[in-house]
């Protein structure tokens, strides 16, 4: 018994010692920030961790989600350069068509963008704050500091239990905590319930290092902030950004969903609040020029959007996947505001009401389908889509009609036979 | 080396086997898939349909190699509101089938269930007419790749009888092991004949 | 508990490197005749610190150091034997087909694992130790004229100081503290059939330490000990 109460104590005295140790290093005022070219000496807990982000990357590089497009490799890797011309020659950047939002800058300079990302983006400046904010993560070494707070607490934790449980609480906190094999365990619970699980495996074994802190969150926002600013960026990009993605969420379909918070990425524990948007929305006001007019907003908004425009209707299709309409649809409005696209996005809103079937869904696909086949842009599956609707509303003649015109339009469909024979039967019954 | 997301757990949970299944034999002959319908088995195979995570009981799965390297997919007569995929929450919804789906939506749903178990790039191809039952079906073929980026083959054969569909899906590596078990997997899914 | 029983009982004894291995049918023919190239596909390894508190801390010189040993100690091994060494780098690869089968490699080594050495059993599996990459095999050493593949995988953990000391004392409180442990895979690749011949499972001894030369030939002697080369 005398050999727990003086460990309690022993305990105790750490655990204050080491509070002592965090509040000193708060104290600084003046960010730290990495050297460029900076390479960590093997030996090092960093040269570690550095060694763990070159194993991701080597999956990401074999990976059947990288995105190999180099155009828009490159371009994406401009945004970043141009935010962070430091580091410019450090960061390695991939696009992973996976249909969520998320980016996020490992220790080793290798930068992921997902494409659920680029299709949330409005614009080239919105783009470069989250990527700022990321970077800014990077360059004040946010992820070494996680590691270095993950290790104190283990320790303070090892130690007040120092008493009977050793070999439990060691056992079982290194399964929970520590980048083992198990890290799994730890990111169910980082993870908001909407996103797949699939989306962590490459950076799983570091992941509790990205769940940073909310004094490092908004430490992102303002240095991201502030680098998008110098790099020529709008700077009421990063509110309206943070508040599109607010929207998107209480736009879903799945009421956990709704009421669950939004997160820069998705190893985040701390939100995007109302005060971080506020402290953006300041930050923005003490700008001049305050806000740019509209004309120069659009202008933008049309560049970007000539950018990603090869991939919007693969992103699209990609997000059907998630299953969420309620977010697809919230996402294809937003797109469609500018005006254009507008036979490949009310293809793909047709798509929407098609795989949701809620009651009166098929009407609504109905419409959209035959609001895409009057644009030019209208993808030839578009006449498919519309035939089978009509068919199934009973219109004979439409059908025949559009499956005639989706024939012309892709003789080389691989369900043209299908549709002939649809077409076939159908001229039959209707003897004409 | 990395660890199964799919198998029933058991590197973490060895210990705790208790309730975990086994796995069983299918015997060259007549495997039957519920009451609706019996396959012929040429070869013998593995049925590791117990210890497959995120799969219905509708759902049987054979293998010869394992998992990994090769799966052969036999449904039960799927009634509307089922999934081939079990989904993992309630804000992950998997593809249910449908009363009305369209033939290319029928193949549609075996393409993004196919996705939903984690294959990546999933393309259909070679789409062709059927019997199955004596009923008529599709035939397609798949190509898929891993997370990892290893390349998938498939194929696979859905019909709809009455309100029930049926699906018998092939996946299997690419590289030698798609063609390796080819041949067997064709005589199976021309083997389909109503249940005892 | 069982590493720490172990691990008191081979404190003696420094060649105490525990193997598990499997052999295909076909090395019932014999071994390959002398000059055969074998191609060691450079090792992937990671090792960790395990610290007291549990929490590991992987460490990139312990990785680079055990990578560089064990290549050196392959080619001491296979040298000895009269085959051709030769070093492969998987991730220069620019044929995609070999590209293809480093990756069914990956799939198969895990199935060999799952099925051969795990707790579940296939009844198509029973029996003789049957693998293969397929005969398109021979495309990763082609144009190196190789016969042989050679993969070897490594992770672990090695207890820190503090971490000793805690077992130390825990031991006297009654209780049991995992001391980290390394364990290695290794398959050997017949590049004309595809065939794996040859798979091994091994937890390095106290005394096979790959972080040091001497370390690593102890480990890579038992390693390769039963294999058909």
């Amino acid at each position: 018994m005398n050999r727990l109460t003086a460990s309690r104590r022993l305990a105790a005295a750490l655990l204050v010692g080491c509070t002592a140790l965090t509040g000193a290093a708060n104290a600084q005022t003046t960010p730290n920030l990495r050297a460029p070219h900076l390479k960590p000496d093997l030996t090092t807990a960093e040269g570690g961790i550095w060694d763990q982000s070159d194993k991701a990357e080597s999956h990401v590089r074999a990976s059947a989600e990288l995105d190999s497009d180099p155009v828009l490799t490159a371009y994406v890797g401009g945004v970043v350069c141009r935010v962070a011309p430091e580091y410019c020659g450090d960061l390695r950047t991939y696009v992973l068509d996976r249909p969520v939002f998320n980016a996020a800058a490992a220790p080793n300079g290798y930068v992921e963008v997902n494409s659920g990302l680029l299709l949330r983006v409005r614009d080239e400046d919105e783009l470069a704050f989250v990527l700022g904010h990321e970077v800014s993560h990077f360059a004040r070494n946010h992820t070494f500091a996680r590691f270095q707070a993950q290790k104190n607490t283990a320790n303070a934790m090892m130690v007040l239990t120092a008493g009977i449980t050793i070999a439990a609480a060691g056992a079982a906190y290194s399964t929970a905590r520590a980048g083992g094999p198990y890290a799994g365990q730890n990111i169910n619970t980082i993870s908001s319930t909407a996103r797949s699980l699939n989306d962590l495996v490459y950076l799983s074994s570091i992941a509790s290092l990205f769940s940073f802190s909310r004094e490092e969150e908004t430490e992102a926002d303002q240095l991201g902030f502030q680098r998008a600013q110098h790099a020529g960026y709008r700077p009421g990009a990063s509110v309206d950004l943070w508040n599109g993605e607010l929207d998107e969420a209480r736009a879903s379909d799945f009421p956990k969903v709704r009421t669950s918070e939004v997160r820069a990425s998705i190893f985040d524990t701390h939100p995007v609040t109302s005060d971080r948007i506020a402290a953006l929305t300041a930050m923005g006001a003490g700008v001049v020029p305050a806000a740019a007019s509209p004309a120069t907003t659009a202008d933008a908004a049309r560049r970007y959007r000539a950018v990603v425009r090869p991939h919007l209707g693969d992103w699209l299709k990609d997000d059907l996947r998630r299953r969420d309409y309620g977010q697809t649809l919230f996402l294809i409005d937003r797109l469609a505001g500018e005006g254009e696209d507008l036979g490949l996005l009310s293809f793909y809103r047709g798509e929407t009401y098609r795989h949701r079937r809620a009651p009166g869904d098929d009407a609504l696909a109905l419409a959209s389908y035959r609001a895409a086949t009057v644009q030019p842009d209208a993808p030839a599956a578009a006449w498919r889509e519309l035939g089978q609707a009509c068919h199934k509303a009973g219109d004979q003649a439409c059908a025949k009609d559009a499956f005639s015109r989706y024939i012309e339009h892709d003789p080389k469909a691989q369900d043209r036979w299908l549709v002939e024979a649809d077409l076939k039967s159908m001229q039959q019954a209707g003897g004409s | 080396m990395k660890l199964f997301g799919q198998l029933c757990a058991f590197a973490a949970a060895a210990a705790l086997l208790v309730g975990c299944e086994t796995v069983a034999s299918a015997p060259a002959g007549d495997y039957a898939v519920g009451t609706a319908y019996r396959v012929t088995l040429g070869r013998q195979w593995s049925d590791v349909s117990a210890i497959m995570v995120g799969r219905p009981v509708k759902v049987r799965l054979l293998t010869v190699d394992g998992p990994l390297l090769n799966r052969l997919y036999l449904t039960d007569g799927l009634a509307p509101g089922d999934f081939l995929v079990k989904p993992a929450a309630k804000e992950r919804p998997t593809p249910t089938w449908r009363a009305g789906l369209s033939p290319t939506e029928q193949v549609e749903f075996i393409a993004d269930s196919v996705a939903a178990l984690d294959y990546e790039r999933v393309e259909t191809q070679n789409l062709r007419p059927a019997t199955f039952k004596g009923a008529p079906a599709l035939r397609f073929d798949i190509t898929a790749k891993t997370q990892g980026g290893l390349d998938m083959a498939g194929s696979a054969e859905v019909a709809q009888v009455g309100d029930k569909l049926f699906v018998l899906l092939y996946l299997a590596p690419h590289e030698h092991f798609y063609a390796a078990t080819l041949p067997e997997v064709e005589t199976v899914f021309a083997s389909v004949k109503p249940g005892a | 508990m069982r590493f720490l029983i172990l691990a008191l009982a081979c404190i003696a004894l420094t060649g105490c490197t525990i193997t598990n291995q499997r052999l295909g049918a076909e090395t019932d023919i014999g071994k390959p005749p002398p000059n055969s190239k074998v191609l060691l596909v450079r090792p992937d390894v990671s090792l960790a610190l395990l610290t007291a508190s549990g929490m590991q801390e992987a460490k990139a010189d312990w990785s680079k150091a055990g990578r560089e040993d064990l290549t050196t100690e392959v080619k001491v091994a296979l040298e000895t034997k009269a085959h051709v060494f030769e070093a492969f780098d998987p991730d220069a690869v620019q044929d995609p087909h070999a590209v293809q089968l480093l990756r069914l490699h990956d799939a198969v080594g895990q199935s060999i694992m799952a099925f051969n050495y795990g707790l579940i059993k296939l009844p198509t599996k029973t029996g003789s130790f049957d693998w293969t990459l397929g005969e398109g095999a021979e495309a990763i050493g082609h144009d190196r004229h190789a016969d042989y593949a050679l993969f070897v995988t490594t992770h672990g953990t090695y207890a820190s100081a503090g971490r000793k000391a805690l077992m130390m004392g825990a031991a006297l409180l009654g209780a049991s503290i995992p001391l980290g442990s390394q364990q290695v895979f290794a398959s050997l690749v017949d590049l004309k059939t595809g065939r794996i011949v040859w798979f091994n499972v091994a937890v390095a001894g106290p005394g096979a330490d790959m972080r040091t030369q001497a370390g690593a030939k102890s480990l890579v002697e038992s390693l390769l000990k039963g294999a058909p080369l």
